[in-house]
């Protein structure tokens, strides 16, 4: 049905509505009624999802497809794809690199979170929200003053280091800083909230009746986790993971600042391309290519293990 | 909030002189923590800028300013944060002396606000109003000489100066500061203040002295994992000190200092490149030497005790002069030019000076601060005065100016493209 019959079906009820006519079609302005007031709910985020991210997407996608120079009259858009074969050529290994350190980022998360979430949820009683409060509340200082702050305690005669090398259990040239163990475990500690926050409530949502149903069919505590608890949090992993792994790949922060030259991600490069270099069409083309790359990777994710997950999750429970 | 934590202490005291360079010191460093911040806020600007879309065109003004015409009664002026004479009065109301005498004389008043953190960040917010042919809300702002520079003076989006208005600049402006280079008889520009990039070393961390270059690719003298690079001066003061003068170097040029930064980082003494923050890590012993602003060193050398020096290497260091410019389309050129040659009376330029310890573009300061240090009676800022007026790296000489040429002009897209795709990938990889 085109719009247009649709719009002429709507007034049809609505007059007959107002004529208070038969009741048959009572039902069906009902359903009307209903619509415009899910379509009314959905306005304000449409139209804010609409200003504040499709239009600056569009922005940024034609940005991509510019040509020219600060110097030879600005940028104008002539469909030059090259900027995107040129980036992604020249600067491939930044994003294998990027995403290597959120992957191993993002396992570290998951395998730090989930025992802690675990145990809050099942066993924190009526310390619960408190305990959880306490793991958010290095987050309520700025991203940035918290990583600097990891340089303090890293540098490599500081508070960790030092007194290491001191008493000689660290040869004098060790060092964290500046290594790639230094970024990943920067991007773990920041990202570790984006993982707890879904794992926690998937976990904290489980009926623990079926823990116990499941011990008084001769489970063993293990076996009740891995056949009962594990599959139904399963959701939560999945939203952990990606939480933590898209925007963990694109950061540029933790690398900047606790990272050396050769932990370079592509943060890195958009960032210089954009702020300092001007080079704003290489730039967009950089960011859109994280992007659609990061789009095929969660959907292929979500394809793989998202459906089955959610499958068997329910499977279970049910 | 990192200018807070470089608030000067209300009372002019003997601590004041160590505020002074910190503040110099501030001044560069001052977005180490910020990289994202400075991110965050240009982001909502480049948006702007790309929002042209199709057509970004220049929206420079190509008519004259007529800077006879009397001039307005307010000059918005943008500059670099601590990096004026600061004072209180009596309310407790912080004031710039300097300015507050223009205001005195001239009747017009001056918004000084410190809002640079970076040239290109800065340069990244006024560009939308500037490829518009808008007014930027700015009638002095404060460019180093380099790319962003450039930009503003090759688009017009900079207001031509009319050289017969300036006489103090004429009259007592360094010879440094005079015509360079990169903007021949300063039509577009004056210089605010100056300063060197050079080496940097902790003498405990390094295994003698260090006097060129090539001593950072040394592992025996300092160490492995050690020293800084800093991005954006790296290829000129590495091709100063293999004798190409950067203003007349070639892409070969550029590639033979590529090999030599090649070089140094297979070498293994190499910690990291920085666009900022590499003198916390110098603190930090994270690094034993390290390319350098000359003021952060001294800082930290001597008010700190730090077993720091800088060093000039053999092969020479880069200089670089932050400038003073009106934006295209600006609401008061006139006044703002006056306050422009206002600065370089030296009476004033002292002013400035003595708070930020930059190098001076007016050479008589050197002499008013010694004279001040005659007769200051407080011990340390007599003797931080006197150190002032002695050092060789604010008051350049023949000697040393021979060896610190300005860094390499890039005049073109094409230009641009080609020292990028050289030098990026050697810092970011």
């Amino acid at each position: 049905m085109s719009s247009a019959e649709e719009r002429t079906g709507t007034a049809v009820v609505e007059t007959v509505e107002t004529l208070g006519e038969p009741p048959k079609r009572a039902d069906q302005v009902l359903a009307k009624r209903q619509r415009r007031v899910a379509y009314g709910l959905l306005a304000p985020g449409s139209i804010y999802l609409a200003l504040a991210f499709v239009v600056p997407l569009i922005i940024v996608v034609i940005t991509s497809l510019q040509s020219g120079g600060l110097l030879s009259g600005g940028y104008h858009f002539t469909w030059e794809f090259s900027n995107y074969t040129d980036a992604f050529s020249q600067y491939k290994a930044f994003y294998a690199k990027s995403l290597v350190y959120s992957g191993i980022a993002t396992i570290l998360c998951i395998a730090l979170a989930y025992p802690m979430m675990y145990w809050i949820a099942f066993y924190a009683g009526r310390w619960k929200s408190t305990l959880f409060f306490l793991i958010l509340i290095p987050f309520f200082v700025s991203f940035v003053i918290r990583t600097v702050q990891w340089k303090f305690i890293l540098a490599d005669d500081g508070l960790l280091l030092g007194p290491l090398k001191n008493i000689g259990v660290l040869p004098e040239s060790f060092h964290v800083l500046a290594t790639p163990t230094a970024v990943i475990a920067g991007i773990t500690y920041n990202f570790l909230p984006f993982t707890a926050l879904p794992l926690y409530v998937a976990l904290e949502r489980i009926d623990k009746r079926l823990v116990e149903a499941a011990k008084d069919l001769y489970a063993s505590k293990f076996q009740a986790f891995r056949r009962v608890v594990l599959p139904l949090s399963f959701p939560g992993i999945f939203a952990a993971i990606i939480l933590t792994f898209v925007p963990a790949t694109g950061d540029y922060v933790n690398s900047s600042v606790l990272g050396s030259a050769k932990t370079t991600m592509i943060g890195q490069i958009i960032q210089t391309k954009f702020l300092t270099e001007f080079a704003y069409p290489e730039a967009a083309a950089l960011s859109v290519i994280l992007m659609i790359g990061m789009l095929i990777l969660a959907l292929i994710y979500a394809r793989l293990l998202g459906t089955e997950d959610a499958a068997l999750a329910a499977g279970t429970a049910g | 909030m990192t200018q807070e934590r470089h608030e000067p202490a209300p009372e002019v005291s003997g601590a004041l002189m160590r505020g002074l360079t910190q503040r110099r010191m501030s001044r560069r460093n001052l977005i180490k923590l910020g990289g994202a911040t400075v991110g965050t806020i240009s982001f909502a600007s480049i948006l702007a800028a790309c929002g042209g879309g199709g057509s970004t065109g220049t929206g420079g003004s190509t008519e004259n300013v007529d800077f006879g015409a009397a001039a307005g009664d307010k000059v918005n002026f943008a500059n670099w944060p601590l990096y004026i004479d600061s004072a209180k009065d009596a309310d407790g109301n912080r004031y710039h002396p300097s300015l507050q005498e223009f205001t005195d004389k001239t009747g017009i008043e001056v918004n000084y606000q410190d809002v640079i953190n970076s040239n290109d960040s800065f340069f990244g917010k006024l560009l939308p109003q500037l490829q518009a042919g808008q007014d930027t809300g700015w009638d002095i702002i404060v460019i180093t000489n380099g790319r962003e520079f450039t930009n503003l003076t090759l688009n017009n989006w900079v207001t031509e100066l009319d050289p017969a208005l300036r006489p103090n600049f004429d009259a007592n402006a360094a010879t440094w500061a005079k015509d360079p280079e990169y903007d021949p008889g300063n039509k577009h520009s004056m210089a605010w203040q100056s300063g060197l990039t050079g080496i940097g070393y902790n003498t405990e961390k390094v295994n003698g002295t260090i006097t060129k270059m090539d001593d950072l690719m040394n592992p025996d003298l300092v160490g492995t994992n050690s020293v800084g690079m800093l991005k954006q001066d790296m290829p000129d003061v590495v091709m100063i000190n293999l004798g190409i003068t950067p203003t007349e170097s070639t892409p070969d040029d550029w590639r033979e200092a590529a090999a030599w930064i090649q070089k140094l980082k297979d070498s293994g003494t190499v910690r990291t490149f920085y666009d900022q923050g590499y003198i916390d890590d110098l603190n930090a012993g994270n690094l034993s030497a390290t390319m350098a602003w000359s003021g952060d060193v001294l800082y930290y050398k001597l008010w700190e005790d730090y077993p720091y020096e800088f060093v000039v290497p053999d092969g020479g260091a880069l200089l670089w002069i932050d400038n003073m410019m009106i934006p295209a389309n600006s609401a008061n050129p006139q006044g703002a030019y006056q306050l422009m040659d206002w600065v370089y009376q030296p009476e004033i330029a002292d002013m400035i000076t003595e708070w930020v310890a930059y190098m001076s573009p007016v050479p008589a300061v050197q002499d008013l601060i010694a004279q001040h240090a005659k007769t200051e009676k407080d011990p340390a800022t007599a003797k931080a005065l006197a150190g002032m007026a002695e050092s060789t790296l604010l008051w350049p000489d023949e000697e040393l100016l021979a060896v610190t040429p300005f860094g390499t002009n890039l005049t073109t897209d094409e230009e641009r493209e080609e020292w990028d795709s050289i030098f990026l990938p050697l810092s970011e990889s």
